[in-house]
């Protein structure tokens, strides 16, 4: 056995860099599918509500404002969203997709809630919904 | 003289709340007994007001470490329930985040060892380099803790060769900074001499209070589920079951360590005859009156989980046994006849997470020490009897 084995390695290590990046001047760059908040692109909605229902977190809220005008609002509430991007996965025309943002945090919840009001998209949906 | 030392609920040496009442005399633990309870989430019941697919997420939140091993126990149960057959690449990209997994509790747990050794430079190093195998994870998942890469019917995101030839390159670095610990744990005296000897736990006492994980396998029993009842792929992968003599905290130590090694073969193996192909099947809403039993070895022991359905797409019964449940026991024994100095050492060498091993509320009678159970109707009943005998005071004033 030999006294102080791990010397050398900390001696080492006096003449390397930090292992850490200086936060907030400095910041890390996120992988390619990195799951950050949901976002809907209104245009390609066409309201199965595959998300709402699938939604773990029942963060998802699609309300009809007129009807007759097929005029919709969807309401992302943030503060319960829990990242898990199944609401992307469950999405038959890819409408929900995940942004990149990691600084999300806000002193009012209220200020997390994401808002769209947009007319019902007749797009043909690609595929079948994976969970139908 | 017998004293009676609380340790917990809130205590510097824990890092979740728990309550550990010794009985000493002197320095030395004649007794030790356990008390739960102080962090009961109510998640089984939460589970039977969610769907298939919303449970998921669910049981990933049972554990911050081991999140992938709740899930996949979850999702094998709940395939068998639904009579789906994963396609064989969503199973083996499923059986590499569990190997990655593993690392990764693993290289956390000899921090946490060192740590509570006294250790603290141990801990910090390997800490830096558990980030590798956590960067790793961000890159197949989009997530370092809650990699949410499971589906009921397979995995949700495949891997590309970039992807494979990244793991491979980081798991040459893990290898070697691997090899230098384990060399280390062998050649540090003051280590080695603090680790030695603590928390004994014999053959027979490990099979007895039924241990599970790296605490029954460092008490020289050679029992892992990956072996004994393998799932995903496992029965095609060449790997070793890990033990040890020595039947202390240096044995398992050691059994981790070793388990270390075994994982970055497991992965080389799969990342090499990784199969092409689909990786998830469609999965159906509902599922078929039935019950199944799921097992799976997560890094801290065997995981079971209990599923019932009832047709519907929701389970009527989900019932988790997180691996910690199973050691409380033999961590007992470990502290009896032990030093009051060795207590973190000895609760910190089973690795537990007591936040998943909370599943239900006793009652504990004050002045009695009495314990029991009681049931939502019996506990409703109690209150309407106590509310009836209270005449309600409608017009009560103010005493002051």
């Amino acid at each position: 056995m030999k006294i102080g084995a791990f010397i050398p390695e900390l001696l080492r290590h006096l003449f390397k860099k930090p292992a850490t990046v200086d936060y907030p001047f400095q910041k890390l760059e996120v992988p390619r599918d990195f799951r950050g908040s949901p976002f809907l692109r209104p245009e390609l909605c066409i309201v199965c509500r595959a998300c709402e229902r699938d939604c773990p977190a029942e963060a998802i809220e699609i309300t009809a404002t007129n009807e007759a005008e097929k005029r919709f609002r969807m309401v992302i509430h943030n503060d319960r969203c829990i990242h898990c991007a199944q609401c992307v996965d469950s999405c038959p025309t890819d409408a929900m997709q995940m942004d990149t943002r990691f600084e999300i945090s806000d002193y009012d919840r209220h200020n997390l809630k994401m808002e769209w009001e947009y007319i019902r998209a007749v797009v043909k949906p690609k595929s079948e919904p994976k969970t139908s | 003289m017998k004293f009676q030392i609380p340790i917990g609920p809130q205590h510097p040496a824990l890092k979740e709340p728990i309550s550990l009442r010794m009985t000493v005399e002197g320095e030395i633990i004649r007794d030790a007994d356990l008390r739960l309870g102080y962090n009961h989430r109510g998640l089984e019941k939460l589970a039977e007001q969610k769907t298939w697919i919303q449970n998921i997420y669910l049981t990933e939140r049972i554990c911050g470490i081991c999140s992938h091993s709740h899930t996949t126990c979850y999702v094998q149960g709940v395939e068998k329930l639904m009579e789906l057959e994963p396609p064989r690449r969503g199973l083996y990209i499923r059986t590499l985040v569990a190997e990655l997994e593993r690392v990764h509790s693993h290289l956390l747990w000899l921090g946490v060892a060192g740590h509570e050794a006294g250790f603290d430079s141990f801990f910090m190093y390997t800490w830096r380099d558990r980030e590798i195998v956590m960067d790793i994870l961000e890159t197949i998942s989009g997530n370092r803790v809650h990699y949410g890469i499971n589906t009921i019917g397979g995995v949700r995101r495949d891997l590309d060769e970039q992807q494979v030839k990244h793991i491979l390159d980081s798991l040459a670095i893990l290898r070697q900074r691997s090899e230098y610990y384990q060399h280390l744990g062998t050649n540090e005296p003051s280590f080695v001499a603090r680790l030695a000897g603590v928390g004994y736990l014999s053959r027979e006492d490990a099979i007895a209070l039924c241990a599970v994980g790296p605490t029954l396998r460092a008490s020289g029993v050679p029992m892992d589920v990956r072996k004994d009842d393998p799932y995903a792929v496992y029965a095609e992968v060449p790997f070793e079951v890990c033990t040890a003599d020595t039947c202390d905290v240096l044995g398992r130590t050691v059994v981790r360590i070793k388990e270390l090694f075994q994982c970055y073969n497991i992965i080389e193996y799969l990342l090499k005859n990784l199969p092409s192909g689909p990786v998830a099947v469609r999965a159906p809403r509902r599922a078929k009156p039935n019950e199944v039993v799921s097992r799976y070895e997560a890094p801290r022991g065997e995981n079971i989980h209990y599923i019932k359905s009832n047709g519907t797409d929701k389970p009527e019964r989900l019932k988790v046994r997180a691996p910690t449940l199973g050691n409380y026991a033999a961590t007992l024994k470990m502290l009896k006849n032990g030093f009051i100095a060795d207590v973190p050492l000895i609760f910190a060498a089973i690795d537990p997470c007591i936040c998943c091993a909370e599943r239900a509320v006793s009652l504990v009678d004050a002045r009695s020490g009495q314990e029991k159970i009681i049931s939502m109707n019996a506990l409703k009943q109690l209150s309407r009897q106590v509310a009836a005998g209270n005449a309600r005071k409608r017009e009560a004033e103010w005493p002051l």
